[in-house]
């Protein structure tokens, strides 16, 4: 069932679905299979100890106090840098969200979530947006899925004909001055994800 | 770690190269107001899961009885450990094994097999003899904002004071021109950029800020453009859940 979500821009109104989409609906994917001299091999995760050994699902997150001892997450409060406690946001699709206009440094300071494509919910009319999107602007509204915590960012952002919305969080980049030099070290970077497709944009 | 990288004279410099984390405005504390931190651990492990369990047991009644009566799926002095420094590693029934052959099996996006081909596993190009390259290739922030997905960034940093005026002059000439600098590697300066030997290529984008006699220098990274997928076409159910086809389970048709 198709969630609406609506959206306000300059005092309209209008009612959005959206889908979840991903590099591999695009360009398909790639899968590793290895073998040794007798049949296919099972990837799996070692543990420290160089025995245990385990699959997906192998592993729980627990929540520690300063102690170690584990605390049960529904006692947890959300609190602000200052310590003070939060209010609990909404789920976005239980209110009218206001579009404002974003600056594109904003968008690229964005660390991506999830992207989205969006449609006119129930065959609902989105045109006033899409014209807004196509002349080149970019809106955006605190978004949380279920409610909670916090919010996070929503872009949304036109190519084309086509309106997307873009999930993300605000990155901490720093400016460095003179004095502020990093030094090298030679650890690798962490592999950032899976395999996948080459491709050539240009 | 580090970068070698070149500016628009082609000199180069290896700087540091560091990851980017979410500015955080929010933290949980516990009900004494004490800050809490997450920690993984092993929940269960091969010889405790419902596969080993049904190898045992043999049908799920016979499991779902054995749950009752005993706890054949914990293993009360290991469960429950914290979990640091794990690797990843390929097995057989006779134990870990470390030489493989790897295949890439490349799929369409509807699911569909595509091809088969060894697995060829790239060197890493972001710190070799070879600097990264400015491709010459200027696009407007707003441009491609419009086009790609940047779905990874990382910072780079100086590391001394030569190195700084080599990237300050990188970042205002790319703050004034408002503008991403396309990264290209290898020799002909025409390859994506691979972080690690066998990670997946990366399109990168050198983005820059200054403010005053600071600057701000981002490598954004992308592998996705931004467009409607072919199977996500209007008029689909449109939910708020990933709609990729899963592959099939692994055939394991010996090559």
């Amino acid at each position: 069932m198709a969630k609406e979500l609506v959206l306000s821009l300059d005092g309209q109104r209008f009612s959005v679905s959206f889908r979840k989409i991903d590099r591999e609906q695009i360009y398909g994917s790639i899968e590793i299979e290895a073998f040794d001299e007798r049949a296919i091999r099972q990837l799996l995760v070692l543990a420290a100890d160089g025995k245990t050994l385990l699959d997906k699902g192998g592993t729980a997150l627990a929540t520690l106090d300063e102690k170690g001892n584990s605390v049960e997450r529904n006692t947890l409060k959300a609190v602000n840098l200052e310590g003070e406690e939060l209010p609990v946001v909404e789920s976005s699709f239980s209110v009218r969200n206001d579009l404002e206009v974003a600056h594109v440094d904003d968008y690229l300071a964005q660390l991506v979530k999830s992207v989205y494509v969006l449609d006119p919910f129930e065959g609902g009319d989105i045109d006033y947006l899409l014209d807004h999107l196509a002349s080149g602007l970019i809106y955006r509204f605190p978004f949380s899925y279920r409610g909670g915590t916090e919010y996070d960012n929503a872009f949304v952002i036109g190519n084309g004909s086509e309106a997307f919305m873009i999930i993300g969080k605000q990155a901490k980049f720093q400016y460095s001055m003179l004095n502020q030099a990093a030094r090298l070290d030679s650890i690798e970077e962490e592999e950032i994800s899976g395999d996948d497709l080459d491709f050539d944009l240009f | 770690m580090a970068i070698n990288i070149s500016n628009t004279k082609n000199r180069d410099a290896v700087v540091a190269f560091e990851a980017v984390v979410p500015k955080r405005e929010v933290a949980f504390v516990d009900p004494k107001g004490k800050p809490v931190r997450t920690q993984k651990l092993l929940k269960t492990d091969i010889e405790h899961d419902l596969t080993a369990l049904l190898k045992k047991k043999k049908d799920l009644n016979a499991v779902g009885k054995a749950l009752v009566k005993d706890d054949p799926e914990i293993d009360l002095e290991h469960f429950g450990m914290t979990l640091t420094d794990t690797s990843r590693v390929y097995v057989s029934k006779k134990g870990i094994i470390h030489l493989v052959d790897e295949w890439e099996v490349l799929k369409n996006p509807d699911g569909e097999t595509r091809e088969r081909r060894q697995r060829q596993k790239q060197s890493q190009n972001i710190n070799s003899d070879i600097p990264l390259r400015w491709s010459g290739k200027f696009i407007k922030k707003e441009d491609a904002a419009h086009k790609f997905i940047f779905t990874h960034k990382r910072q780079l940093i100086h590391v001394n004071g030569l190195t700084y005026d080599f990237l300050y002059e990188m970042a205002k000439e790319l703050h004034e021109r408002n503008s991403l600098m396309l990264l290209r590697g290898g020799e002909k300066g025409d390859q994506p950029i691979i972080m690690t030997r066998g990670a997946k290529p990366y399109n990168a984008f050198l983005e820059g800020r200054i403010d005053g006699d600071s600057y701000l220098l981002v490598l954004q990274l992308s592998n996705m453009e931004l467009k409607r997928p072919p199977m996500s076409e209007p008029g689909a159910v449109a939910t708020g859940s990933s709609t990729t086809k899963k592959s099939p389970a692994k055939t394991a048709k010996k090559k």
